[in-house]
């Protein structure tokens, strides 16, 4: 039951937040346009007059790619470039904008306001900075241990069959995902005390994270698990949309924005959903604590 | 019963060396060398013990005073052997064990003993330390039409899987295996002047060139080892009262080289395509790869039986290696070659099937048209490339034979060209280099890739059809026998003539001189369009006057030019299609020799693009982007690209981010 009343308030909550999501809609949009923009600008110079762009009808074509010469190899450390600038870039902005998002899911939060938004951001920032960090890291950190080590070890054993290591992998990797839920409980959970208290604890707030997280576990970890179920059905159909739409006129490439936007603004909110929903888990185990006292 | 009898028949055939039929009623060569080999492997020493006897036979009308025999596993018997010097940097010498091949006794039929008049040479580089050739020099000099019998036995240790051949654990590919003859080049054949022994040393990029053969091969291996080879099984028999070891033999007819491997984790699948059954040797847990393997090959298989000529033996064995021998993947034995597949390579890679269908046509161009691998290798990496590419492409798809998934299509012939048109020693060399003196790594480049793509280029000019009808006369002109690249310029020269006339000139030698044996790049390029308004007198006229100016519209007259380029040095005709803003098209020739060419118009039209071979069909032009022009350049594709990059980069940044 806890379960669902956490599911319905997080969704009523992150719709009462949408201003929130269009600032990070628009945060994104204006970050990824700093890299897209200037290569799509390369690349309009290597093509030229050129008609060859009739054999990009069907999507990325090696053979042009690859007569672009100088133009590509440039092309393409410019895209590693800026991948890696707006994955510095979007960890910081997300940080600093998630700060704002979780103080605006509080049950205590009046009507949005954009200006308590990014006081809240600006407050958290350097806790969220230092709580990000260390779960990512605790990603990284488990995924080696837990799946990269040994799968490679057994695909170097001259003894064991090829389909050893992928059935390994396979078995390692989903329990890696099973523990990834929990990783991301406590995220969540820490996020949500941090904003709840003044002080930028940090570290208290992970402590308590991973407290609340095994406290809390039986209804946790399924409501957990259905919000991932869904983000990933989500992401799966998107997938299988997007990159089957090829639009051939102006209009359509218009009509192809409208609608990857639109996608990629569900896709926030989704996981904005999933901000609320944990904080209202939160919330009620407190009233059940208090309520006990 | 019938089986048996049939076992006890071709038993009493194998005691006769190689002088009759078991597999094709009728030879399909001339019977020059063969061998008798009884052939044990000692999976603890990782050796493989031989006796073998064998024959050749002086076709020529010299008198030849010696013997030349390859000992190619030599080349791994230290770390200066050619072999290894060449493959400086590529070959990892630290898990590398080496591999030799000791000759413990070899005499004549008379017994007289060859092994105090017999030496190693190293004819190609006067390396002292290499012995991967042996020369014998005969009691008496062979006289025309005479036989030199010989006996050998000969005690050979496997390397670690490496070049082509070796062990790995208990996985054995025993290729390049036992001493066998050079060719003996007379007066005449290839680009001989004098009669003498063609026998290359063992080198880094080089494989084959042999007489087509007849073998007779004893196989004894522990008896849990399952084995494929070259031959055709004829019987198979316990070889100890234990039943620890079993002795297998085989046959095989016609066939320049025969290799085989040995492993106890192989599972045995057949199929058939027309009369031939194939064999394949798997990995058991590679079982879902089955139906693909055998697909692809039948591909090729048709495809090569409708535009080459026919595949003349009644088997085939496919060895897919596991991944711990995936070092001998890839290579192909005529009627035997190894596949390379992996554990659920997904179906939308074509990998798999890509080197299946090249292994395969190497049965044509190396096994029945037994090309000099070592001296021309074009001829036969860089033909077999070529029809590897089509047929990826036409069964695979042609805009996706190597890879096919809705993000990504790329086809086969597209990574021929890119290797050969973007490659930085493109123009280090011709095609006309002896194997080893490719320079800076580009032995792969030119003799596979550059060959394809001038290949294409030459089926471009003169036409699909043509191109076909060029293989099957040189099928049928050369096969069991040894073409050199001369005598295929000769019949590509005659079918063209025969089906042209003289529409590309009295022969293709300048399309050869520029491509095989020229190292120039072709590059055609438009550098401007321009439609510039004439003065006519009526613009004169008043501008008042409706009339007139509705006249004026319609009779505007234009100068428009299309200005083309030949940037590269290598000429070839091209096509030129001009489109004009109202609709109309011009394809034009343009013979490709002057350095710049103009085409111009009057009129009241105006040129809105011009592309020069509009159907690709120059693959060997280095840079596409620049064969078109136009006025009206469409963005639709560049926005929707960067749109695509947007959500990509959008959607990413969410999935990772917490
Ligand atoms: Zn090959």
């Amino acid at each position: 039951m806890k379960i669902f009343i956490s599911l319905e308030t997080g969704i009523l909550r992150s719709v009462k937040s949408w201003k929130g999501i269009v600032i990070v809609w628009l945060c994104s949009l204006l970050l990824v346009s700093l890299v897209a923009i200037p290569m799509k600008g390369a690349l309009k110079s290597g093509l030229g007059n050129s008609m060859i762009t009739e054999k990009l009808a069907n999507g990325i074509n090696v053979e042009v790619f690859a007569d672009l010469g100088t133009a590509f190899r440039s092309l393409f450390s410019y895209f590693s470039t800026g991948l890696f600038m707006v994955l510095f870039v979007g960890f910081l902005i997300n940080s600093f904008l998630s700060g704002g998002l979780f103080d605006s899911l509080k049950g205590i939060s009046g009507t949005f306001s954009p200006v308590k938004f990014f006081i809240a951001s600006a407050k958290n920032f350097w806790s969220f900075v230092i709580i990000s960090l260390i779960i990512s890291l605790a990603v990284i950190l488990l995924a080696i241990l837990i799946v990269v080590i040994p799968v490679s070890i057994v695909s170097h054993a001259e003894s064991s069959s090829e389909g050893a290591a992928l059935k390994t992998g396979i078995i390692l990797t989903s329990f890696f995902l099973l523990i990834l839920v929990l990783l991301l409980l406590v995220a969540d959970y820490t996020r949500a005390w941090q904003v709840s208290h003044d002080k930028n604890e940090c570290f208290k707030a992970l402590g308590f994270g991973f407290s609340q997280t095994f406290r809390t576990f039986f209804s946790s970890y399924p409501l957990m698990l259905i919000l991932l179920v869904v983000q990933l059905l989500y992401g799966w159909l998107v997938l299988i949309v997007l990159p089957g739409i090829k639009p051939v006129t102006e209009g359509g490439i218009v009509l192809l924005f409208i609608l990857s936007q639109f996608l990629f603004f569900i896709k926030i909110l989704l996981k904005v959903w999933r901000y609320g929903s944990v904080t209202k888990m939160m919330e009620l185990h407190f009233e059940r604590l208090n309520r006990g006292v | 019963m019938k089986k048996f009898v049939i076992i006890i028949i071709a038993g009493m055939l194998y005691m006769i060396p190689g002088r009759s039929q078991i597999i094709n009623k009728e030879p399909l060569s001339i019977r020059q060398t063969g061998y008798k080999i009884d052939a044990k492997l000692d999976p603890l020493t990782k050796t493989v013990t031989g006796t073998m006897e064998a024959f050749w036979v002086n076709k020529s009308a010299d008198i030849v005073p010696d013997i030349q025999l390859h000992l190619y596993m030599n080349a791994f018997r230290n770390k200066k052997t050619t072999m290894y010097k060449e493959s400086a940097g590529l070959l990892n010498s630290k898990d590398q064990n080496s591999g030799w091949i000791d000759v413990k006794s070899f005499t004549d039929r008379n017994g007289s003993d060859f092994t105090r008049v017999m030496n190693f040479i190293s004819p190609d580089d006067g390396n002292p330390f290499d012995q991967t050739v042996l020369k014998a020099l005969l009691p008496k000099p062979a006289l025309p039409g005479d036989t030199v019998f010989i006996n050998m036995v000969f005690e050979t240790r496997l390397p670690s899987i490496t070049r082509r051949t070796g062990y790995s654990d208990d996985f054995y590919f025993v290729a390049q295996w036992f001493p066998k003859f050079g060719v003996y080049e007379s007066a005449g054949m290839r680009y001989a002047t004098k009669g003498a022994w063609n026998c290359h040393q063992f080198h880094a990029n080089s494989e084959f060139f042999s007489n087509h053969s007849v073998y007779n091969v004893k196989i004894t291996v522990p008896k849990e080892y399952v084995v494929g080879t070259g031959g055709m099984l004829i019987a198979e028999s316990d070889s100890d009262a234990e039943g620890k070891n079993k002795t297998l033999t085989y046959r095989a007819e016609d066939i320049v080289d025969f290799a085989w491997t040995a492993w106890p984790g192989y599972a045995v699948f057949t199929d058939k395509w027309q009369h031939i059954k194939i064999t394949l040797l798997l990995p058991k847990d590679r079982i879902e790869q089955v139906e693909r393997q055998f697909t692809a090959v039948k591909h090729a298989m048709e495809y090569y039986a409708k535009y080459v000529g026919p595949y003349p033996w009644p088997y085939l064995t496919i060895v897919d290696p596991p991944a711990k021998g995936a070092r001998a993947g890839g290579m192909e034995y005529t009627t035997l070659f190894t596949s390379s597949s992996s554990y659920l390579v997904p179906a939308f890679i074509h990998f798999p099937e890509m080197v299946t269908i090249h292994e395969f046509g190497h049965a044509y161009f190396m096994g029945i048209l037994a090309s000099n691998e070592f001296e021309e290798p074009w001829l036969d990496e860089g033909v077999n490339s070529f029809w590897e590419e089509r047929i990826v492409d036409h069964y695979y798809g042609e805009n996706s034979g190597l890879i096919n998934h809705p993000f990504l299509k790329i086809a086969d012939k597209s990574l021929g060209r890119l290797s050969y048109v973007h490659s930085e020693g493109r123009q280090d060399v011709t095609n006309n280099e002896y194997s080893w003196n490719y320079p800076h790594r580009t032995y792969g480049m030119m003799s596979y890739d550059k060959t394809a793509t001038w290949l294409y280029t030459l089926m471009g000019i003169i036409g699909e059809e043509t191109t076909n009808e060029v293989f099957r006369e040189y099928y049928k002109k050369w096969a069991f026998k040894h073409p050199s690249g001369k005598d295929f310029v000769n019949v590509v020269n005659e079918v063209v003539t025969r089906i042209h006339g003289d529409k590309f000139g009295p022969d293709m030698n300048w399309f050869f001189n520029q491509t095989l044996y020229g190292n120039g790049l072709c590059d055609y390029k438009v550098t401007n369009i321009y439609n510039k308004k004439l003065e006519t007198l009526k613009e004169n006229l008043s501008d008042s006057d409706s009339i007139n100016k509705n006249l004026l519209s319609m009779d505007r007259q234009y100068k428009s030019v299309v200005e083309l380029e030949r940037a590269g040095e290598v000429m070839l005709p091209v096509e030129v299609l001009v489109h004009f803003k109202n609709g109309d098209e011009l394809l034009e020739s343009w013979d490709g020799k002057s350095r710049f060419k103009d085409f111009s118009y009057t009129g009241n039209r105006e040129i809105e693009w011009v592309k020069i071979d509009p159907e690709f069909k120059i693959r060997m032009d280095v840079n596409y982007i620049n064969n078109s022009m136009t006025l009206n350049p469409d963005r639709v594709p560049l926005r929707r690209l960067t749109n695509k990059l947007i959500s990509f980069m959008q959607f990413f940044i969410n999935f990772i981010s917490l």
